[in-house]
């Protein structure tokens, strides 16, 4: 008995004590909030105005940069937080200014040094302020860095290697999106590889081989993105045989957006109601976008669908395939799907 | 019998409850605050990520990846706020989005507000029939520019669960957001829910976004322009019971891949699945957590690969009820459905194939969700009924007390400190005192209500009473109020 009233007036304790802490500790993080605010907005206010002036573009005389390199302490650290804010939203003079400034701050050779920091945040953060000083003789240092252990690190390395924009970092990037239990974030991985121009194209179609399925989704998606027509055959493939629906209905949208004549066919074959009913869907809509008008008997006759949505599709599409699209849909004239078709496109017409 | 015959009697059977009782319930104290804990510590690791990943975020605006959204809007005698609703939703910051408003045969002007807003025309649309509807479908309508992407079906009144399954049959989109009528968004809520989709497009099939009480904020035309604390103490310790179960609960799930609950106030789900797995269920009462439910069972039946995450980032405000008989009925029919669902998938638990879905996440909402308020009931009635019979020690019960509820203190103070550290959503200092007094205020008189009135939700469940929706009073938000 005596024990356990000791038990539990060492628990409570333990737990009140537990609380109090607690509430300290929220109020010491509202604190240290504020005054760092503070400190950063102080610090700030003397090289503010020259930094609005570089980064608007009107420091003609290079006047202002000048000031911002005089920068020391932690102003200068405060500042470098501030330039790499902005550097992602600003290109040109102002941006080659900026990138100087933190040349002579020594934040861009710090930023190689951090790349190999304990701290995941610091190795990220240098990954990015590369990227963002556009440093190409850190692409390799950064392609290392897409398999780091930290996806933060990863997404920032793919990000920077997306900002410098060197092709020869496609392929790294593309496959680290399926590495084993390090795998890049898709999303960041397409939107670096859209900004590395044509010379992809070939690291795109290799990627469609890949055994990762999120790895073909992103180059089957890319390529339609770049119209690279190179990997057509690959895409075709897709369609017909890949073991996963979102890889098949990317696929049927690129073949769409930059397929040929003769895909109309392949497309036709995967709009068979055998086939899944979103797979189908897509495949209709890609035959509109493709406009062949191969495909209009094939689509005047899932004008009788048992789906709507899927009639409709094919009404829309019909209609953009001018007068042969359009004859198609005689006889048709009362069903809801061509007369919802005719509705909206007369619509959008008349909003042009 | 004497008075003192009773009053032995009773004695005796207090002593008998409480000693039959003692080691079990002590059992359930240790295990309930240890899984607390254990959450608490998972929901800790999981804000680490996130607060790394926030430090380290590059700019994504959606573009590439980013998946379409249909953002499905039921509307039942929504005049008042539909128009603005509709407004931000339209204005929302993403790439690819329409909105699709399904009014439930609103007896009010909710359509023709609508249709005098958007210069509505309608359309000879058949909606597909994937998901089976009973009530019927009176028609559809879109704006006249042929530009604004919203759709409008009215149909017959039938439910929100209906009117949400015929917005996943209008919607274009691969996926759909399950929305309340009168949710305020973020600007860039969707940015935040879509991106584990656009992370990892071919396995993600539902995400949830955290719900946050907007009562006393200041909003302008559907969007918070400053976040206050609600003005009265009910809604501000919903506040709390959000910040915990959000916070903590659902991130500390979703740490652990066993996240089985999505709040109806707002979740997005991949279409296809929705479809696949037959819709919402009309005649259940946790329509919400029944669907996530059925989306696990039909995919780990399936032995596919798949992924449903929690993001924490604060997506939607909602009104809470300021008052207790709404407040009754919101928790009556939260309980009614937890238990139905649980005893629909009762064959999922702790069997191998549903991994940490059957053998984790199902057992602890049976143990310490469903049962919770039975054993509280108990203590609330044996601890007076002990101290008035004068069959235990006094200073002894008042310490098992203190510690009781300064746990519950201790686990919405976590909650707090993780808030306060990652989103410092509420500027002002006076918040901070309110929310503290809120967590220690629940445990006088709201808590034991709670209890009380989730136990009605399960018994006219076991009875067989038909449920009532009843309805929620909104206060609505606007300038003035505000």
């Amino acid at each position: 008995m005596i024990i356990g009233a000791a038990l539990l007036v060492g628990a409570t304790v333990v737990i009140l004590g537990a609380c109090v802490l607690l509430v300290i500790l929220v109020v010491a993080v509202r604190a240290r909030r504020h005054s760092r605010n503070q400190r950063d907005e102080m610090l700030m206010s003397p090289l503010r105005s020259a930094l609005i002036t570089v980064a608007s573009g009107e420091d003609d005389d290079g006047a202002a940069a000048e000031q911002l390199t005089w920068a020391t302490g932690v102003s200068r650290v405060v500042l470098d937080r501030n330039i790499v804010e902005m550097l992602g939203k600003i290109r040109g003079v102002p941006a080659d200014q900026l990138v100087h400034v933190l040349e002579v701050h020594g934040a861009v050779d710090a930023a190689v040094e951090d790349l190999t920091s304990r701290s995941s945040v610091r190795r990220a953060r240098a990954a990015q302020l590369l990227g963002l000083a556009r440093a190409k003789d850190t692409v390799p240092l950064l392609v290392t860095a897409l398999g780091d252990e930290s996806v933060e690190v990863r997404n920032s390395a793919a990000y920077a290697l997306g900002l410098i924009g060197d092709p020869a970092a496609a392929g790294p990037v593309l496959a680290a999106i399926g590495a084993p239990e390090r795998g890049l974030p898709a999303a960041t991985a397409a939107e670096a590889l859209q900004s590395m121009g044509v010379g992809i194209s070939e690291v795109l179609r290799d990627g469609m081989a890949d055994d990762n399925a999120r790895t073909r989704m992103v180059a089957a998606h890319l390529s339609a993105e770049r119209s690279f027509t190179l990997g057509l055959p690959q895409l075709r493939r897709l369609l017909s045989d890949d073991p996963d629906l979102t890889v098949r209905e990317t696929s049927a949208t690129a073949i769409g957006r930059l397929g040929r004549g003769e895909d109309a066919d392949t497309l036709v074959r995967h709009t068979a109601d055998t086939e899944p009913l979103s797979l189908r869907r897509a495949c209709v809509v890609a035959l509109g976008e493709l406009g062949d008008t191969r495909a209009v008997p094939a689509l005047a006759e899932i004008l009788d669908d048992s789906d709507p949505r899927l009639a409709e599709l094919a009404a829309t599409a019909l209609l953009s395939m001018g007068a042969e699209g359009s004859a198609a849909l005689a006889g048709h004239e009362d069903d809801p799907a061509v007369r919802t078709a005719r509705l909206l496109v007369s619509l959008q017409r008349a909003s042009a | 019998m004497s008075w003192d015959g009773v009053t032995e009697g009773l004695r005796s059977l207090v002593v008998w409850s409480m000693d039959v009782t003692a080691v079990p319930v002590i059992i359930y104290f240790l295990l309930i605050n240890t899984s607390l804990l254990l959450l608490i510590a998972l929901a800790y690791l999981e804000f680490r990520a996130q607060q790394r990943r926030r430090a380290t975020a590059v700019s994504w605006q959606g573009a590439g990846l980013a998946p379409g959204v249909s953002l499905l809007v039921p509307a039942y005698n929504e005049e008042a706020g539909i128009v603005m609703a509709v407004k931000s939703f339209l204005t929302l910051r993403y790439p690819r989005h329409e909105v699709v408003v399904v009014d439930d045969g609103s007896s009010d002007e909710t359509f023709a507000r609508l249709e005098a807003a958007f210069d509505l025309v309608q359309v000879p649309r058949e909606l597909p029939h994937e998901i089976p509807i009973r009530a019927k479908v009176l028609g559809i309508w879109v704006p006249r520019d042929g530009r604004t992407r919203l759709v409008v079906v009215r149909k017959e009144n039938s439910g929100k669960t209906e009117a949400l399954n015929v917005g996943v049959n209008a919607a274009n989109e691969p996926l759909v957001a399950m929305l309340d009528g009168d949710s305020i968004l973020e600007p860039d809520g969707l940015l935040h829910v879509t991106r584990p989709f656009a992370d990892d497009p071919t396995r993600m099939v539902a995400t949830g976004g955290a719900i946050r009480p907007v009562n006393g904020s200041r909003v302008v035309s559907g969007r918070i322009v400053r976040v206050e604390m609600p003005q009265t103490w009910m809604p501000r310790i919903q506040l709390v019971e959000y910040l915990r179960a959000f916070l903590l609960g659902r991130t500390g799930w979703s740490r652990l891949g066993g996240l089985i609950l999505i709040s109806g106030a707002f979740g997005l789900f991949r279409r296809d699945v929705v479809v696949e797995v037959g819709g919402l269920e009309p005649n259940s009462i946790g329509e919400d957590f029944e669907l996530v439910m059925r989306i696990h069972k039909k995919l780990l039946d399936e032995g596919r690969d798949y992924r449903i995450e929690f993001v924490p980032e604060p997506v939607s405000w909602t009104e809470v009820p300021i008052t207790a008989k709404v407040l009754r009925n919101q928790r009556r029919r939260w309980h009614r459905g937890l238990w139905e669902t649980l005893w629909a998938y009762r064959s999922m638990l702790f069997r191998p194939k549903y991994g940490r879905i059957g053998s984790l996440a199902l057992p602890y909402y049976w143990l310490f969700e469903l049962i919770a308020p039975l054993l509280e009931l108990f203590g609330i009635l044996i601890v007076p009924l002990a101290l008035l019979l004068g069959v235990v020690n006094v200073p002894f019960a008042i310490l098992f007390l203190v510690l009781a509820y300064g746990y519950a203190v201790l686990v919405t103070l976590s909650a707090m400190v993780v808030d306060e550290w990652a989103f410092h959503k509420h500027d002002r200092w006076r918040a901070i005192w309110q929310t503290i007094a809120a967590s220690v205020l629940e445990n006088i008189g709201y808590r034991q209500a709670t209890v009380w009135w989730r136990l009605e939700g399960w018994w006219s469940s076991l009875r067989g009473k038909k449920h009532v929706w009843g309805v929620m009073t909104r206060t609505g938000f606007d300038e003035e109020q505000a």
